[in-house]
């Protein structure tokens, strides 16, 4: 066995001698192997991308901004009719004066156009008339003449009226605390609570349904065009207090404190929970036998004559005290009584504006109670309202969607802010009776509203990028090593190739007879 | 507005009157049954049933309207809503923990007792929106109401019996289609947080009346216990709602086995302290034993072996008691089975993927008797009909079985209903089998705790009435077999991530070799006669 390795050698074919003449040990197809990796990991990276990334629909984030920024307002039609000329321009300016004054109060409304004479049906009417200041529908009767002198001085008794009625005080807290926030349907909720009907002497039952018809139905028609209302009813016979009323000299009372805790919702279900409605409860509670007569405390702790309260945009609560021992349905007298006091708390949930009480209301027309002035009114704070919450609600979408990069915005998402966007700009453009700009202004606040509640923008809020990588690192880092080392060891010896080319032709190729000749 | 008040005097008389004649709309009846059982335990049921007269179900046709406002006075107005919200018109639910012993405890007085959650529904078709998606609604509505897990009642276990089912109440005459939707839960039990929002719907709560002895501490204590719901139309009064709680005590339990004495105080550690002052009756039923015994206090009156105590007359609190004079004696055999039929029904097999449905019924009568034997078996147990033997003593036989409907499961969709017509030979025992097979679950449709297994529903057997040639179901004298346990093939559940890290290191690998194979560069070695040496040496040592 003498040199194997050059017997062997000669014998061997020739690609094994020199591996270099192989086919795919050709420089030039080896390079093109690494290209071909590349290029179909370079032309996945789209594919990839798309298929993980999530759904962000560029929102009109600028549009968005301006629209919201800009400030409008909210024009406030009144007509005089029948008034001496001039007579009614230094009360007109003394309202423009206040309304620049008392701009919390005025929030937005303008008093333009002010016009004079011939008056249309929808404009609001203030007529001279010599006699006790009255309200009817759209028309409001004072004596201007009493009040405006020709020299130009006037009382202030006309303009602070005029303010009343068109700009209610309500300071944005009173108003935002009180009444409940804007929904195009509520659930009213009236319960008759028997604290304890065991112990004796229960409210039975009620009429409601006539109570009903002659108290609340009138006004749920005339607030028909703002909101749609759903009725319903029960009698419960044991409804505990969560807490001990104080007992008094014959009686028994109730501390502020004892109010904010009045409601037992561990035990009384005041109302269905069949659909998402906002629902305004009305509670009739008649106290046990054995805690008879129970009143509201003042601060003193001396029994008030009231006895009944309202708990902010939740609902009213009377507390009724039978006067006689029965065994019977609640009589007619207190009935009428409890639906007058619910009408009242309804009202004021609902943020109708109360007339000034120097006023007298003129029984309206058909079966409406209220008056055009205190609909208009109405209308208008509910138009601001929607407005204000629609610019907050568009504006925080922008900004969330802006700094969580993890939150997906889907098509509906974007429909509903640039159709919220829309409405709110549409709201402003050219005449619209106030209606029509009310209805916008739900729509707006609707929309958005509606996309900023998206429950698909939370899909993907808890699955961070690191659990991603987490899934992918195994994966790609074992194989794009291989993939870099090769393709960076062929780029130094193309380099170094292209140096010896350069240093000089004398080089011998000693490796193989073809040379790069594409990079 | 005082000239419409003095308008409108007049007319509140006028509805004073009609309120005075009607004000009896809505009634109110409360009962507890409590019978003594020959294995010394004690059956309570309570009943409390409010009527809504002259009340109808909602027109499906109907259910895209604006619903009319709904006053209620004693009917729960939160059960109320929803059966108006999904168009229902009758309606069964039942919770229950623990299996009822038909054998010895005869037949239960409320017959829905399969183990677990059983929801069951009539709807009329004619809506916009369909049956399914409306019993959906109901079923995650009722979720809500009793806090109970009725959302997992789903697609999966929707089967839809309608020959095994009849309706309890009547149907109204809409010429609209009706339709049931049946579903059973058997893992889901009774306990505290569903007896709480049932007492809310009764009108005197847990405060007063019959109501007021449903104690939770006692009544989750007990042997057996369920409770239901049952909603149902009749035509010439109206809406009925009954809501049912049934429990078996066992007083000796409590006594070393050998005094069956009880009372309302030593089974409730209540009395009755208040009479529910809505309440139309309010009767205490004791089943009078056949023994020697004496009844505290005087019933008011003796109806069909039972004491009848009128919460509403006696005097308060009131305890009932019975006393037997001689103590208890288990017996050593039991009396013969009062229900016409017993069954046994097992899932053998040890195997993940197969197994074996056997069912033995048995006939307790002295004549033939047929039943429709229903089997609602989510997908994940699927039948092989062909495989379906009846025996009797051992022998084959082929006369058992007819009239058989078979809807097959659809995989992770739809369960399988099985319906078919058994004849039943006097005193004899019918052996049915039928191999199953067991499905492979995806990693996500596992429950939480996979290992215990999956329960199975209960199978329902109802005797039949034959009318005229169609078969009439009487589903309240149906029966519950026991529920089964199915071992499923479960996955070790931390294994996502292993599976992750592995089939990423095989595709590394594999694409590393390739990739390397295809880009190495080879090169031949020159050996200098050194190395070439060194080489010899190691090839002759070897």
């Amino acid at each position: 066995m003498t040199s194997p390795s050059t017997n062997a050698n000669s014998s061997w074919p020739k690609s094994l001698r020199d591996p270099s003449t192989l086919y795919f040990q050709k420089t030039s197809v080896k390079r093109s192997i690494i290209k071909a990796y590349w290029t179909v990991i370079i032309c996945a990276i789209p594919l990839w991308w798309y298929t993980t990334s999530i759904q962000r629909l560029a929102l009109p984030t600028s549009r968005v901004h301006s629209e919201t920024e800009t400030l409008h307002t909210l024009p406030v039609d009144v007509c005089w009719e029948g008034i001496p000329n001039g007579l009614a321009e230094p009360v007109r300016k003394e309202l423009v004066q206040r309304s620049l004054q008392h701009k919390e109060r005025w929030n937005g409304l303008t008093l333009e156009p002010f016009r004079y004479g011939n008056c249309g049906d929808n404009t609001l009417i203030i007529r001279n008339h010599n006699g006790p200041e009255s309200i009817h529908n759209q028309v409001l009767k004072i004596s201007v003449e009493k009040h405006v002198r020709k020299d130009g001085t006037y009382s202030r008794h006309v303009v602070d009226l005029l303010e009343d009625l068109l700009a209610p005080v309500v300071d944005a807290s009173h108003f935002n605390n009180l009444a409940v926030q804007y929904s195009s349907r509520y659930r009213l909720s009236f319960s008759l609570l028997n604290e304890d009907s065991a112990a004796g002497d229960m409210i039975s039952g009620w009429n409601i349904e006539h109570a009903l018809r002659v108290h609340i139905t009138p006004l749920l028609e005339d607030l028909s065009s703002l909101h749609n209302f759903t009725i319903e009813s029960q009698v419960q016979f044991h409804a505990p207090l969560a807490f001990r009323p104080a007992a008094s000299d014959g009686y028994w009372g109730i501390t502020r404190e004892d109010l904010n805790v009045f409601v037992n919702s561990a035990e009384w279900i005041l109302s269905s929970s069949s659909s998402n409605d906002h629902v305004l409860h009305f509670v009739l509670f008649v106290p046990s036998l054995n805690a008879r007569p129970l009143y509201i405390l003042d601060n003193n702790g001396q029994s008030t004559e009231s006895n009944s309260f309202l708990l902010p945009q939740w609902g009213g609560i009377i507390i009724h005290n039978p006067s006689s021992p029965s065994h019977q349905p609640l009589p007619p007298a207190d009935l009428r009584l409890t639906f007058a006091t619910f009408a009242d708390q309804l009202s004021a949930l609902l943020g109708i504006p109360q007339l000034p009480p120097s006023i007298k209301q003129l029984p309206e027309s058909g079966h409406h109670v209220l008056s055009k002035w205190q609909m208009d009114t109405l209308l208008r704070r509910r138009t601001i309202e929607n407005t204000i919450q629609t610019r907050e609600t568009l504006r925080s979408i922008v900004n969330l969607v802006d700094q969580i990069e993890n939150m997906p915005v889907g098509q509906d998402v974007k429909d509903d802010v640039e159709n919220a966007l829309s409405a709110y700009t549409e709201m402003w453009t050219g005449s619209k009776s106030l209606i029509d700009i009310f209805t916008l202004s739900a729509d707006a606040f609707n929309l958005s509203s509606r996309a900023f509640f998206n429950p698909g923008m939370l899909a993907l809020l808890y699955f961070p990028t690191e659990h991603k990588y987490a899934v992918y690192a195994p994966l790609f880092a074992s194989a794009i090593i291989p993939l870099f080392v090769s393709a960076l060891r062929e780029i130094v010896a193309w380099k170094k190739e292209r140096k010896d080319a350069k240093n000089g032709s004398s080089v011998d190729h000693t490796q193989g007879t073809d040379t790069p000749n594409t990079s | 507005m005082p000239p419409l008040r003095v308008f409108l005097w007049p007319l509140t008389l006028l509805h004073l009157l009609t309120v005075a004649l009607a004000a009896n709309t809505e009634t109110f009846n409360e009962r507890l049954s409590l019978n003594s059982l020959q294995d010394g335990k004690v059956a309570a049921k309570f009943t409390f049933t409010t009527l809504l007269k002259d009340g109808k179900p909602r027109d499906p046709r109907l259910l895209e309207r604006e619903d009319e406002s709904q006053h209620f006075t004693i009917f729960p107005l939160a059960l109320g809503q929803i059966l108006r919200q999904y168009g229902v018109t009758e309606l069964h639910l039942n919770l229950n923990a623990g299996k009822w012993n038909y054998d010895v405890w005869g037949s239960p007085e409320e017959k829905g007792v399969g183990t677990g959650g059983e929801l069951w529904a009539w709807l009329a078709d004619g809506a916009n929106t369909s049956i399914d998606e409306r019993w959906k609604g109901l079923r995650n509505a009722l979720a809500g109401l009793f806090c109970a897990s009725l959302g997992s009642l789903d697609e999966l276990r929707t089967t839809i019996p309608s020959r095994a089912f009849s309706p309890e109440g009547s149907l109204p005459h809409w010429d609209l289609p009706h339709h049931i939707r049946h579903g059973s839960l058997p893992s889901e039990n009774v306990c505290t947080e569903n007896l709480t929002p049932f007492l809310k719907l009764l009108p005197c709560k847990s405060l007063s009346g019959i109501a007021s002895l449903l104690n939770p501490h006692r009544l989750f204590d007990a042997d057996w216990h369920g409770m239901g719901v049952h909603v149902l139309w009749r035509e010439d009064e109206g809406i009925e709602v009954r809501l049912t709680f049934q429990s078996v005590f066992d007083p000796l339990r409590f006594s070393n086995g050998r005094i069956q004495d009880w009372s309302l105080k030593s089974l409730f550690n209540r009395q009755v302290e208040r009479a529910c002052p809505v309440a139309e009756s309010s009767e205490i039923l004791v089943g009078l034993p056949h023994a020697i015994y004496s009844i505290k206090p005087e019933p008011s009156s003796i109806r069909h072996k039972s004491a009848v105590f009128d919460v509403n007359t006696l005097e308060k609190p009131l305890d009932v008691s019975l006393h037997w004079r001689n103590p208890f004696q288990y017996p050593l055999v039991y009396a013969t089975p009062s229900t016409p039929i017993s069954i046994r029904r097992t899932l053998t097999g040890s195997s993940q993927a197969w197994g074996q449905l056997s069912v033995a019924v048995t006939n307790n009568r002295e004549d033939p008797l047929s039943i429709i034997y229903l089997e609602t078996m989510p997908w994940l147990v699927q039948f092989f009909l062909h495989t379906l033997e009846t025996r009797i003593d051992g022998a084959l036989v082929d006369n058992v079985i007819s009239n058989l409907t078979y809807t097959l499961p659809i995989p992770h969709s739809r369960p399988t209903t099985l319906q078919m017509l058994l004849t039943l030979p006097p005193k004899k025992t019918v052996y049915l089998t039928m191999e199953v097979t067991k499905a492979f679950l995806r990693y996500t449709e596992h429950p939480p705790d996979a290992e215990r297994g999956w329960d199975l529903p209960p199978a329902i057997f109802t005797p039949v009435r034959f009318d005229n040639d169609t078969v009439v179901p009487l589903s309240d004298e149906r029966m519950y077999s026991s529920v089964l346990l199915a071992d499923l093939a479960t996955p070790d559940f931390s294994m996502p991530y292993n599976v992750i890290m592995f089939t990423c290191s095989l595709i590394a690998f594999v694409f590393g070799t390739i990739h390397n194979a295809l880009t190495r560069k080879l090169v031949v070695v020159p050996l200098t006669d050194d190395k070439a040496k060194e080489n010899e040496k190691n090839t002759e040592g070897s």
